[in-house]
Parts: structure tokens; sequence; C-alpha cells
């Protein structure tokens, strides 16, 4: 099928999807109490746009979410990175850290937010530390893994050709172990995402997430459908753009 | 000195820093509860319960909420895939959809559902079978759109027709990528399920910590945690095991 017709397909899709939303109000099928429609949606973008949302700017709580988001991110990878590539490379590394780091992956970042809050207070530290917590196993295990899995025959090839273990690291292992930190760090991303929304809902004044339940409590289902969508739309944005940066970065993946 | 003496090594250092946290009153009960208070916090939950209802009556409920989910969404969800990689009209038209519901934080919709729902099951239910339905979708897609021409081609030129062919190819090269969807799709349920808990509910493993944490029993919170992370690897467990016995031939092609 070419892309054209793909695209005119998920646009005809995507149309009916919107007609559907909006039948339902003009059916009277639900009162827009239960679902706004589409127009009323819009009008609360404007009028947010405009105005704010409870002495708070959309752009406001746009960089708020994404900015809790990223420091937790970018705090997991700087750490998280050159951890597990340590512990990839060193026995001695890998026993002391790896049972701390494995313990701590498969345990839902909320269980542990109530802690968090406890310790740091209901502040952007709290989050930003619970992102950080659920990022960082998840990075550290993809780096510790890319290191593993670089084939022993490239590397006594390059040592055969006098390389020194700097060099080898620099020049075979790190390339070859990017792609599965990238991939590592595309599911961190994905899950901090996640987790930031659920951060605000327990102590927030601020950010989507707070927005859409601050909302739900006046019954506004037209601001949480804004949100909602909003939080889609840029979710869909960031994946897009770390794939984008994954397959120009690593652009020797799947060719080796 | 051997790897197995620096995993010793350091978890003893930890214990003893939590020994000398707690026990030498830098930090206050409150914060960190020392080990003998979560041993005496637990074994309290395993005889009187929490609020009421005994600790296993929690757990259960927990785990029938994410099996009903997780199930539901799972096989929902590869269903549409396998549609969605075999015909790619169908992929055009679910494809937004699927990719717009995939990264949206699943706590932004619980809102919405708890207004349609009510804050029962149903609407908890219903928000771990959202969760599951697009990542269990993708990877069936990406199962079926995987599985080698080759394979198909051969399948076809011995006379094999589109129903065979998928039945007798098609599925099983794609059930691996499936199950790995499966094991990716438990772990968001079950971080969702913690947060719906979170949200609205009275009983649930989820619920025990963040209520514990409204009255400040750090022991419990403590002990609601190390039951989650040890469900978590026992869930995660269980789908890899169930996987290694279906799908015998993964990674042996």
């Amino acid at each position: 099928m070419s892309n054209f017709r793909a695209l005119a397909l998920g646009s005809l899709s995507v149309a009916t999807g919107l007609l559907g939303w909006w039948l339902i109000g003009a059916l009277g099928i639900a009162s827009s109490d239960l679902l706004a429609g589409p127009g009323d949606v819009w009008a609360a973008l404007i009028d947010i746009l405009h105005n704010g949302y409870r002495d708070t700017t959309l752009a406001q709580n746009i960089l708020a979410t994404l900015g809790r988001c990223f420091a937790g991110f970018v705090a997991a990878t700087i750490i998280g990175v050159p951890l597990g590539l340590w512990m990839g490379r060193s026995r001695m590394a890998d026993a002391s850290l790896n049972f701390v780091i494995q313990f701590l992956r498969p345990l839902p970042p909320l269980s542990y937010l109530v802690l968090l809050i406890l310790w740091f207070g209901a502040g952007d530290l709290s989050k930003i530390v619970l992102l950080f917590m659920g990022a960082f196993p998840t990075i550290t295990t993809a780096a510790m893994a890319g290191v593993r899995h670089v084939s022993a025959q490239r590397i006594q090839a390059a040592r055969a050709l006098g390389a020194s273990p700097r060099q080898v690291f620099r020049f075979v292992v790190f390339p070859a172990a990017l792609s599965t930190i990238f991939t590592g760090m595309r599911i961190a991303l994905a899950g901090a995402f996640s987790s930031v929304v659920a951060a605000e809902l327990m102590a927030a004044s601020d950010g989507l997430g707070w927005m859409v339940f601050s909302a739900s409590r006046f019954l506004r289902t037209d601001v949480i459908l804004l949100g909602i969508i909003l939080l889609g739309l840029f979710g869909m944005a960031l994946s897009r753009a770390l794939m984008m940066i994954d397959t120009r970065l690593i652009h020797w993946r799947g060719r080796d | 000195m051997r790897p197995w003496m620096a995993t010793a090594l350091v978890a003893s250092a930890l214990i003893a820093g939590w020994l000398w946290l707690t026990l030498g009153g830098v930090v206050r009960d409150l914060f960190l509860p020392p080990p003998g208070e979560l041993w005496d916090a637990f074994v309290d939950l395993l005889q009187e319960g929490y609020k009421s209802r005994p600790l296993w009556e929690h757990i259960v409920d927990s785990l029938i909420r994410v099996f009903v989910g997780f199930g539901a969404g799972a096989a929902v969800g590869t269903l549409l895939g396998l549609l969605m990689g075999y015909f790619p009209t169908v992929d055009a038209l679910a494809a937004p959809f699927v990719e717009f519901l995939r990264p949206l934080p699943q706590l932004a919709y619980l809102v919405l559902l708890i207004i349609w729902l009510g804050i029962g099951e149903t609407s908890k239910i219903t928000l771990l079978f959202l969760a599951a339905l697009p990542v269990s979708a993708v990877a069936a897609r990406d199962g079926v759109r995987n599985v080698s021409q080759a394979r198909i081609q051969v399948a076809r030129s011995l006379g094999a027709g589109k129903w065979q062919i998928f039945r007798h190819v098609v599925f099983p090269s794609a059930l691996a990528e499936i199950f790995t969807g499966a094991r990716l799709a438990v772990g968001i349920v079950y971080g969702t399920l913690i947060a719906s808990e979170i949200i609205a509910g009275t009983s649930g493993i989820g619920w025990m910590i963040v209520d514990a944490g409204r009255f400040l029993r750090s022991d419990y919170v403590f002990v609601g945690i190390l039951i989650i992370g040890f469900m978590g690897i026992a869930l995660d467990r269980l789908l890899l095991a169930v996987e290694t016995r279906l799908v015998h031939w993964a990674g042996k092609q």
C-alpha cells in the first residue's frame, strides 16, 4: 500500500472518530457534562490560551510537566549510562551494584512516591527523584546489557590489530552498545512521561496532569479531554523524536 | 576478591547504614523504620490484616484486577495487531488510535473513566484493559510484519491457502514477539494498577500503601512496597515460564 493511501485511510479514520464523538453530543446520547463535544474542547483550548486555567497558563503547565520529565530522565541518563557501561566491563562493579538496581527495576514508581513525598516534601524534588528512580534502573541495565552483547570476535580483532583497551572501548564496545542504550532510554522516557502525570495527581499545583485532575473535580470534561489530547500528542511527539534521533545517530543498527 | 564477596560487602554495608540511621537515632522512625519494626509490621499485617481485611485479600484483589484487565486487553490487542499486520487497510485505519493511546499516560484518562463508570471495579479494569491493548497490538503487528517472506512463499508454493499460511506459518512465527509484548504489557498494567488503586479504592496493595502513607505508617508502606516488588517479579517470571513452554522454538530458527 502506498504511503499516500495509508495517510488518506488514517485521516479518514480519525475524521470518522471525530464525527462519532461529535454525534454522541449532537444526538443527545450522552450529556455534555459526561462527554464534552469537540466544539467544547476547542472552546476550552481558546479560553485557556486567553485566560489560563485557575491562575496557570497553558504554557506553564506544559513546561512544568515536560520539565520534570526531562529533569528526571536526563539525571538518570547522566548517571545510568556510565554506571551501566562500567558494570558491563567490570564483574566487581556488577556484583556490588546490580542487585540493588534489579530490586528497584520492577517496582512501580508510584508505589514509593508516598515515601519520597515524606522524605523530600511535596515539591518538584520528590517528583524528579521519582522519575529518576523509575528511569535509572532501565537505562543502567540497558547499558550493561549492551556492553555484554558486543561480539567477542570484534574485540579480539581490534586487539589483534594493536588497539589499546581504551581504544577498544572507544571504537568497538561503545558504538556497539549504543543501540541497546538508546532502546533503554526510549523505554525509560515513555515510563517517565507516564509517571510524571501520576505524580502530579498526588501533589502539584501545575502541570498537565494537575490540570486534568483539577478539572475532574469540577466535572469539566472539556478541560479533561483537552489535557488528554495534549498529553497524547506530546507523548507521540516524544516517542517520534527519540525514534528519529535513534535512526540518525545509530545508522548502523541492523546492518551488522 | 570474588564477585559474591563484593555483593555481600555492599549488602552488609547497606544494612549497617540502615541500622545506624535508625537505631542510632539519626532519622526518626517516621521516615525510615528500623528492621525490627519492619518485621513487626509484616507479622502484624499477616495476623491482623489492614483495615479489617486480611493481607491476602488485598493481594488477591490486586491480582484479579491485573489478570482480568491484562487478559482482556492483551487478547483484544493481539487480535487487533494480527489483523493490522495481515491487512494493511486495517493497519492504516487503526494505527492513528493505537499510536495515540500507546504513549498516553494511563492516569490521564482514569479521571474520565471514573466520571463515566464510577469508582468501582469497572473503571479500574477498563483502565487496565486500555493500558494493555496498544502495547499488545503493536507487538502482534510487528510480529506478523517480521515473518520472513521466504517462509510464506515456500508455504504458498507448496499449495497452502491464506488461512493455512496464517495458522501454520505467520502465527507461530509472530508468537515470540506477541509474548514479548505481553510481558511489556503486564509491566505497564501492574504499574497502572497501583496508580489506579491510589486514586480510587478501598482495597488492594496499592491502596494499602497510600492509605498507610496518609497516616504516616511508613513501616506498612515499606512492607507494601516489598510485597509489590516481589509480586511484580513473580508475575514476570510466570509469563516467562509460560513463554518458554509455549514458544519453545523462539531463538532456534
